[in-house]
């Protein structure tokens, strides 16, 4: 990855792009990869950082992002703020010169009664940097303007979505990477581009095998997606940003727009500080229409690993079988993993075949 | 030689027992609320509404210095907790969710009215969430708002000039928080705070760590370590969790008076001390026989932790006309400076200037991942202030996968090729 401006680049989907685009700037966020690390491994302590933050780091400390207008690094886990100590630490020390502006987005997510106001000044805060960098402040009108067309995009992600899920027609391996360009492609032209693939899409077949839900740590690649289906799977949905909840909910457009944005992202960021209740939720409404789970919880996982034995608990209760893998998402499953897999997928094709006679 | 105990030492341990059974009468037979909380929330609150609080990394130091921390560690395992998740914070939840796995000491905590955390970690939220499900008690959250202003050398701005070390925004956050928690208390007590009481009490947590500030002096200047780094824990933890109280300044003070007795008298806790250690790190409280094993062969003694230190430059608050705001301000990045860059490395090097260490352990924990960051930097500072650094990897409350004689291995081999030539 080498970053030229006008980019902001952030760690994580919770930043707003609207106020990033809104300011002249496009929006690029790190993804974690298999690839090696070995600049960032000197500072980051191993089995704590997701593969996204390391990738971040070892941008940041290669030069890579010297020409980033600002690195924004939001308030979503435990291991994004200690990146952004880590990476003003960098600065500090001068372990690298070649480094654009680092900034705290400090989006809260819990429920008290202080939090909404906090984050709407918070993403105020957000606004004036940004207009800091880009020299000029975007008017009200240029936010409205900005959700108005992010909005039309949600609407294309939720026609894709709509397709993938009870009966579905797009393999998740095919669906996940037309989802994900939500957050990086110009509004526009994601909603041209997810619209004809969805008009495509609805022209197929629906697709055999059993359903499956892909949760625990959210997944930022289709790595795992590809090793399901190569069993004869569909992954249909996946709990985190980056596939079917890309979308959310549609921003409000009212006198605020700030505040709208500063509630719609505290409300629909799904990440380690999401509130366990949200999560549960969100998992149960999904259940409905799947007939096997896979959760992922990679070695770096602290949050989601205690949502397990609640869930297990709810799936077995109600005989949809589950796998929990703990590899990295972005490399190929174990042996071990693949014949879980397939256990998994053969249990659930017998279950599906005895629903349906 | 000081191989008995201070008599500090000793009343602090007897009063903790003591207090701990005070409090399951005050539960069982009086029908009282208490609250469980997280070792970082101002528990001066709770005390001044007349709610006692029970601290979780207290309660899972006695649970693994009791040997039970294996049997609730195994039934975590086997309900499918993977072994990356946070075993010292969770502790206590286990001995509650799986009681039936191990004997909990002194007869186990009894259900709290309350449960109240701030969400520093992650995990926190999720390990507090499912404790108070477990109990069917009710969890009060403080966020935890992040500090993008950092000044390094935090301590000399705590005391005096705590209104700059937090930014604004994130001091009302906190203030408006702790207010909620007031309402909450105040409706679970039936009693008002008293600010006037507040302040007070605040006072009084200072003349306390003003005393454990003189304590640390002492240790840092005389020829050799007087107490043992145990008892210094020992001594501080007991009077942390009531800090402010009449027994706490007490107690602080009848510590110190020992210490300095010792000074006095050249008593040291090693004699013939050669080389002066610090720990960085949370306690390892399965092994604390770990802290002692090498006076005996190497006249290696601990002289440092960061609880004794933390103290007077974490609490210590002065100016105390808006004493929430005070209060909010030690609470609003209390666990960075111990942990991460730039406060952890900065503070740890200026400590062991001053306590003239020789070598220093840094724990990695294991099963403990907020706790783990920053160390590399605080090894990589310390080493380039001419401190050799061993890193020491252990679970702070699991011994199932800890080698006792090969760490201990470990220093002896770091003592003679680093730190004693």
């Amino acid at each position: 990855m080498r970053v030229q401006e006008p980019c902001v680049v952030a760690s994580w989907p919770s930043v707003p792009v609207e106020i990033v685009r809104a300011a002249g700037f496009r929006p690029v966020i790190v993804r974690g990869a298999s690839g090696p690390t070995p600049a960032a491994d000197v500072h980051l302590e191993p089995g704590i950082f997701p593969s996204r933050i390391r990738q971040l780091v070892e941008n940041a400390l290669t030069g890579r992002l010297a020409d980033a207008a600002r690195i924004v690094i939001p308030r979503t886990s435990d291991a994004d703020y200690k990146c952004y100590l880590y990476l003003r630490e960098f600065a500090r020390r001068g372990v690298t010169t070649a480094l654009g502006p680092v900034v705290l987005f400090d989006l809260l997510q819990s429920r008290g009664s202080d939090v909404p106001a906090y984050d709407v000044a918070r993403t105020r805060a957000l606004l004036d940097e940004l207009s800091s960098a880009a020299g000029r402040m975007p008017a009200a009108d240029d936010l409205r303007t900005e959700i108005t067309r992010a909005n039309t995009a949600r609407a294309a992600v939720r026609r894709l979505v709509a397709l993938r899920r009870v009966v579905p027609r797009v393999a998740g391996t095919e669906a996940f990477p037309l989802l994900a360009a939500f957050w990086e492609m110009e509004p526009d032209r994601y909603a041209k581009m997810a619209s004809d693939a969805a008009t495509k899409i609805a022209a197929r077949p629906p697709l055999a095998g059993p359903r499956v839900l892909l949760t625990g740590a959210p997944v930022d690649g289709q790595t795992l997606h590809e090793a399901i289906e190569s069993h004869g799977a569909v992954v249909v949905d996946e709990v985190g940003p980056w596939g079917s909840g890309a979308a959310g909910n549609d921003v409000r457009i009212d006198d605020d727009p700030v505040a709208a944005l500063a509630d719609k992202y505290r409300a629909d960021a799904i990440g380690a500080r999401t509130p366990v209740d949200s999560l549960r939720r969100l998992t149960g409404s999904l259940l409905d229409e799947v007939d096997a789970v896979v959760v992922s919880l990679p070695p770096d996982d602290a949050v989601f690993g205690w949502d397990y034995p609640g869930l297990r608990d709810v799936l077995q209760a109600r005989g949809i079988p589950h796998v929990c893998l703990r590899g990295d998402p972005h490399e190929e499953p174990t042996a071990a993993d693949h014949a879980a897999l397939g256990a998994m997928v053969s249990a659930a094709s017998r279950l599906q075949e005895a629903r349906h006679g | 030689m000081a191989d008995a105990q201070l008599n500090a030492t000793l009343a602090a341990s007897a009063f903790q027992k003591q207090w701990f059974a005070d409090l399951r009468r005050r539960v069982f037979d009086d029908r009282q609320p208490y609250a469980l909380l997280q070792a970082d929330v101002p528990f001066e609150l709770f005390d001044l509404v007349d709610i006692p609080a029970v601290s979780n990394q207290w309660w899972a130091a006695i649970v693994a210095a009791k040997r039970q921390a294996p049997k609730f560690l195994d039934a975590m395992d086997a309900d499918g907790l993977h072994g990356d998740l946070c075993r010292y914070c969770s502790l206590g939840y286990a001995s509650t969710r799986y009681a039936g796995a191990g004997d909990p000491p002194w007869g186990g905590l009894p259900t709290p009215r309350l449960l109240c955390a701030r969400l520093t970690c992650d995990c926190i939220h999720r390990v507090f969430e499912l404790w108070a499900d477990t109990f069917g008690a009710e969890l009060f959250e403080i966020d935890h708002p992040g500090a993008g202003d950092l000044p390094p050398r935090w301590w000399e701005l705590g005391r005096h000039h705590w209104r700059e070390l937090v930014e604004p925004h994130r001091l009302a956050f906190v203030v408006s928080t702790l207010e909620r928690l007031v309402e909450r208390l105040e409706a679970i007590s039936g009693r008002a705070l008293d600010r006037d009481a507040l302040r007070e009490r605040l006072e009084l947590v200072n003349q306390q760590e003003e005393v454990f500030d003189a304590v640390r002096r002492l240790i840092a200047a005389a020829p050799q370590c007087p107490v043992r780094m145990t008892e210094q824990i020992t001594n501080v933890m007991a009077t942390q969790w009531v800090r402010g109280s009449e027994w706490a300044l007490a107690h602080a003070r009848a510590f110190h008076d020992e210490v300095k007795q010792r000074v006095d008298e050249g008593v040291a806790a090693c004699p013939g001390e050669r080389a002066r250690l610090m720990w960085i790190g949370v306690g390892l409280w399965h092994d604390t026989g770990f802290y002692t094993a090498f006076e005996q062969s190497h006249r290696a003694v601990f002289v440092w932790s960061m609880y004794l230190a933390f103290g007077p430059d974490g609490y210590i608050r002065y100016g105390l006309d808006d004493p929430m705001a005070a209060l909010a301000s030690r609470t609003a990045s209390f666990n960075e400076y111990l942990h991460n860059p730039p406060w952890a490395a900065e503070w740890i090097v200026h400590q062991a200037r001053e306590h003239r260490i020789d070598g220093a352990l840094v724990l990695r924990p294991r099963s403990m991942k907020p706790a783990a960051t920053g160390r590399l930097f605080i090894e990589r500072a310390l080493e380039d202030a001419g401190i050799p650094v061993l890193p020491i990897e252990a679970g702070v409350v699991d011994a199932r996968e800890w080698d006792a004689d090969g760490a201990r291995a470990d220093v002896r081999s770091f003592l003679e090729t680093r730190v004693l030539q």
